[in-house]
């Protein structure tokens, strides 16, 4: 047993109040009148006597009121064994939140967490139930609501560190809504994990109501000390008509500690490159460059690693590598005048990520041939080209292709077949009063334009423009610029899958001066990448994210996808979702017209950077911004011995109401017998 | 007359404290005590045959006895005890110690009522009757005289117990006052040594006076049952002095046992009657004290 208020005990001593008043207090307080005391006056007087008490039951009865009261007061309560509560009546409902994130395989911490996980389990009465919910970006119920402990414990022995990030929110969520369906009247939740900082942004929205309780049991022992890789830059260059890669990776070191001469390997498809070493001061990033390789051969898969440490699962950086394929473009021109491509064929050839591979062809050259395996067709200020006409091009867009028009004095559209443009095109027109316009109105939202979003990104207005083709954009066009006198510059329209943008001036120096501006470049580069669908390839993913294998042009044929764990998961063409939830290389094979691939589509995935910082919050905070109320004490978390519901607590503490009763009882008695001996002695 | 109630003596003085008329108690008391005794041998003292005496002139011849004359020849006269009145007075103690009560009458008040009832029944049988009260010095004094049985009465009604007492002077003063014998009862509680009583009493002995003494004492003063311990208040001097009572009980019981014995000694010594009255027991003790004594008061005539 044990007291919430132990220092009202100290109200004990007043039972020395009654026995006081049975030694002395009577005569202190009465006065006896007697006709004469001649013969007491004769007696020696004794006060030793005066100290014998005469009333032991009254006495009794007082100090046991007072002791009663006081003890009542002191709030005494039972400190009973989970298991014992039970049994008086309290059943629980638990869920055990289990972190798996791949910070918990840091040292020993995942073996502290699945032993606390166990003791939580433990600490429940034969018949109450219990959820396992194994956590780290999402959350996931491993074993539901059931009285098998000695399952509980077996799926606790199983399971294994993820490679997730740590996710309070969701598993917070899931314990809160299972234990919402549980009737039992103590429902509480215990949280075993490492506590990272990074997996508790405060602005979840998990809460628990009333009367249900959250417990924290913190498995880091304080060490943050980390080495990561987080992340891995590549240069790509051209040499002796191959592509050369120079990989560079960057690393950080979380701890207090700097790190030296750690090793950092490259490996490409297997094989170690080259080893480099380097130091890395507490806190802070460093980054080392390779040498550079020839990548020749498409899905090449890179692990950078970087020293050893008690968190080895960030220490390890894969990649897959394809070589750049540029973007075909066949530009068509009129062939009337040799310099009215130079621009545009001069900007479109500066560029790796992605290269642009540029055709000049006369319209009156062009052959229906030259639109196959073309990415964007440029129809730079010519009528429709008489081989390939409205028709093919029209085809070529549906397909996916993308078509730019830029308007001059010599484009020309049929009339009777303007679907494929965004509006129709009038003539050439002079601002009025022989003035320059510039473009006034950029469609930032657009994502050709979006770069040029932020100050200093590209002044667009800088170019004069002297002469444009008037165009009246049709109802389903997107205009994306504007000239300062309200004219159309450039509108978007979308046909099937592909994308065709009108540009209302020509894009060499004869109608306005953009050509000889800086965000000229830029703005060709975006128009054509927009036009082309371009996606740069990612050399990596982060783990918790889902692709979607069933992209067009991905063929749809079965595919098996190996993880990195050596599972097989066989996918048809239709559903193509993966989530990525292991570290490493997942390989997708593909069934492509009856015969595989012969070198699978790879993917590497890699850990979230943000695991790799080991810093930790305040459990406390944790549970304060969850339930509204401080956490338990960390020595009864640390015990895993949940709280007791609200109702428990107090069915716990009710015992003062008992000792309260009694002791009013005992003083009412006590009055009682009072009244009776003070009745026999009615003398004094 | 109101009819006298039957076993009036024996009731509860505290019961009769109720009658709120001194006469009207000592009438009931009185009557009933006197009516109870069957044959009572001083029924009537008073018209009872006491001598002979020589006829002279002028005696009424109704008186003669004729059978003496015929045996002798000679005239005599009879006299009877009705003839022999006396002064009764009645020296009543109202120092403070007389006020104290355990049990509602005060010691005090059965005093008055055994004073009332006395002279009544000495009014009764034609004594004169009168009183003094004293405590340190003499309150208030009634001669005796036949007519003055109301203001006895009313003395005793009037009485209060107010200021400390002392036996010697008043009594002095008393005994120097009186000039004819009679019958003297004193009342009072006698705190005071045994030795000091007897000097204060003993001048009133000295005309010859018939002395009949009453101690009045409170049950509590007798078996001192107090439980508590308390401060004990001296009701004449006002001294408190710390008791637990439990601790001297015993030692006190003696020490008034031998008091009271010391007291019935030395009265008897000096043919005084002393009588001890417990507040708590009825009133017949004292009439039959008083009518034992005035019996031997005509015998010894």
């Amino acid at each position: 047993m044990s007291f919430l208020n132990p220092l009202l005990l100290l109200g004990l001593g007043a039972i020395a109040i009654p026995i006081l008043v049975h030694l002395i207090q009577r005569e202190r307080k009465r006065v006896v009148a007697f006709p004469s005391l001649m013969f007491v006056r004769r007696i020696p007087y004794q006060s030793v006597r005066r100290r014998r008490v005469r009333h032991w039951l009254l006495l009794a009865m007082r100090a046991g009121a007072i002791a009663l009261i006081v003890a009542a007061f002191a709030r005494p309560f039972l400190r009973r064994s989970a298991a014992a509560a039970a049994a008086g009546g309290g059943s629980r409902e638990l869920v055990v939140l289990l972190d798996r994130s791949a910070s918990m395989g840091y040292g020993d911490r995942w073996q502290r967490a699945q032993e606390a996980a166990r003791q939580a389990i433990r600490s429940l009465a034969g018949d109450e139930r219990a959820t396992l919910v194994l956590f780290s970006r999402n959350a996931e119920e491993n074993m539901r609501a059931t009285t098998d402990h000695a399952r509980l414990e077996a799926a606790i022995g199983e399971a294994k560190v993820g490679a997730g990030a740590t996710r309070y929110g969701p598993a917070i969520k899931l314990a809160e809504s299972i234990l919402a369906q549980s009737p039992a009247p103590r429902r509480e939740a215990v949280l075993v994990s490492d506590f990272q900082r990074s997996g508790w942004s405060g602005s979840e929205d998990a809460r628990f109501p009333e009367g249900m309780t959250l417990t924290p049991v913190p498995v880091g022992d304080g060490e943050t000390a980390n080495l990561a890789v987080p992340s891995a830059a590549f240069q790509r260059a051209s040499f002796s008509g191959q592509e050369r890669i120079t990989v560079s990776a960057g690393l950080s070191n979380k701890g207090r500690d700097p790190m030296n001469d750690v090793p950092v390997t490259l490996s490409i498809d297997g094989h170690e490159i080259q080893t480099q070493r380097v130091s890395i001061a507490p806190g802070t990033s460093a980054s080392v460059t390779f040498t550079p390789f020839t990548l020749t051969e498409p899905n090449v898969r890179g692990t950078i690693r970087a020293g050893d440490d008690l968190l080895p699962a960030d220490n390890v950086f894969h990649f897959v590598l394809d070589p750049s394929a540029p973007i075909s473009i066949l530009v068509v021109d009129s062939g009337a005048d040799a310099g009215s491509s130079l621009y545009l064929s001069e900007a479109l050839a500066v560029g790796s990520t992605p290269a642009f591979a540029v055709d000049v062809v006369p319209a009156a050259r062009v052959v229906p041939e030259q639109l196959n395996g073309r990415s964007v067709i440029v129809l730079n200020d010519t009528p429709v080209p008489p081989a390939a006409g409205t028709g093919p091009l029209q085809a070529f867009v549906e397909r996916g292709g993308g078509l730019l028009v830029v308007l001059g004095d010599r484009s020309s559209w049929p009339q009777n077949d303007a679907t494929l443009l965004p509006g129709k095109v009038g003539p050439p027109t002079d601002p009025p009063g022989g003035r320059v316009v510039s473009i006034g109105f950029r469609d930032y939202g657009h994502e050709v334009f979006e770069i040029f979003k932020a100050p200093r990104s590209g002044d667009l207005t800088a170019a004069h423009v002297f002469r444009y083709r008037a165009l009246e954009p049709s109802p389903d066009a997107r205009v994306l610029a504007r000239f300062d006198d309200g004219a159309v510059a450039g509108a978007e329209r979308r046909v099937g899958e592909g994308r065709v943008i009108v540009w209302t001036s020509t894009l060499d120096d004869s109608w306005n001066d953009l050509a000889l501006k800086p965000v000229y470049l830029p703005l060709v580069h975006q128009i054509v990448r927009y036009l082309a669908q371009y996606r740069q390839p990612r050399s990596w993913q982060t783990v918790g994210q889902v692709l979607d294998l069933a992209e067009p042009g991905r063929g749809t044929g079965e595919r098996v996808i190996v993880t990195p764990a050596g599972d097989r998961i066989t996918q048809d063409g239709e559903t193509g979702l993966l989530e990525l939830d292991q570290q490493g290389i997942y390989e997708v094979r593909r069934d492509e017209g009856g015969r595989d691939a012969a070198r699978p589509q790879a993917i590497a995935v890699n850990l979230d950077p943000a695991e790799s910082d080991l810093s930790p919050i305040d459990p406390a905070e944790l549970v304060a911004s969850v339930t509204g109320r401080a956490a338990a004490p960390a020595a009864a978390a640390a015990a895993a011995a949940p709280e007791a519901t609200r109702e428990d607590a107090e069915r716990r503490q009710r015992l003062w109401w008992y000792l309260l009763t009694a002791g009013m009882l005992l003083l009412a008695a006590e009055m009682v017998v009072a009244n009776r001996l003070s009745r026999r002695e009615k003398f004094l | 007359m109101a009819q006298s109630i039957p076993g009036a003596r024996f009731v509860d003085p505290a019961i009769l404290a109720r009658i709120g008329n001194l006469e009207l108690l000592a009438r009931q008391v009185v009557e009933g005590f006197i009516n109870g005794l069957h044959r009572a041998p001083y029924f009537g003292a008073s018209i009872d045959f006491a001598e002979h005496r020589g006829y002279v002139a002028g005696d009424d011849i109704r008186r003669v006895d004729w059978r003496l004359y015929a045996r002798t020849d000679r005239y005599f006269v009879k006299q009877y005890e009705a003839d022999t009145n006396t002064n009764v007075n009645i020296l009543f103690d109202v120092s403070r110690s007389m006020s104290f009560a355990s049990r509602g009458l005060s010691k005090l008040e059965y005093a008055a009522f055994v004073a009332a009832c006395l002279a009544y029944l000495a009014h009764r049988q034609r004594d004169r009757v009168g009183i003094v009260t004293f405590d340190t010095d003499i309150v208030a004094h009634v001669p005796p005289s036949a007519k003055h049985f109301d203001m006895v009465l009313h003395t005793l009604d009037r009485a209060r117990a107010e200021r400390p007492g002392a036996l010697a002077r008043p009594l002095g003063l008393v005994a120097e006052h009186f000039k004819r014998r009679g019958l003297l009862i004193l009342i009072s509680d006698f705190y005071e040594e045994p030795d000091a009583v007897l000097d204060a009493v003993k001048p009133l002995r000295f005309l010859g006076n018939d002395l009949i003494v009453f101690h009045v004492l409170d049950p509590a003063e007798l078996d001192f049952g107090f439980e508590d311990a308390s401060s004990f208040e001296d009701l004449e001097s006002g001294e408190q002095v710390p008791v637990v009572p439990e601790s001297l009980r015993a030692e006190y019981r003696r020490m008034i046992q031998e008091h009271v014995a010391a007291l019935s000694t030395r009265f008897s010594e000096h043919r005084i009657d002393y009588t001890m009255l417990n507040t708590a027991e009825p009133l017949d003790r004292a009439l039959f004290g008083y009518l034992s004594s005035r019996e031997r008061l005509l015998r010894v005539r």
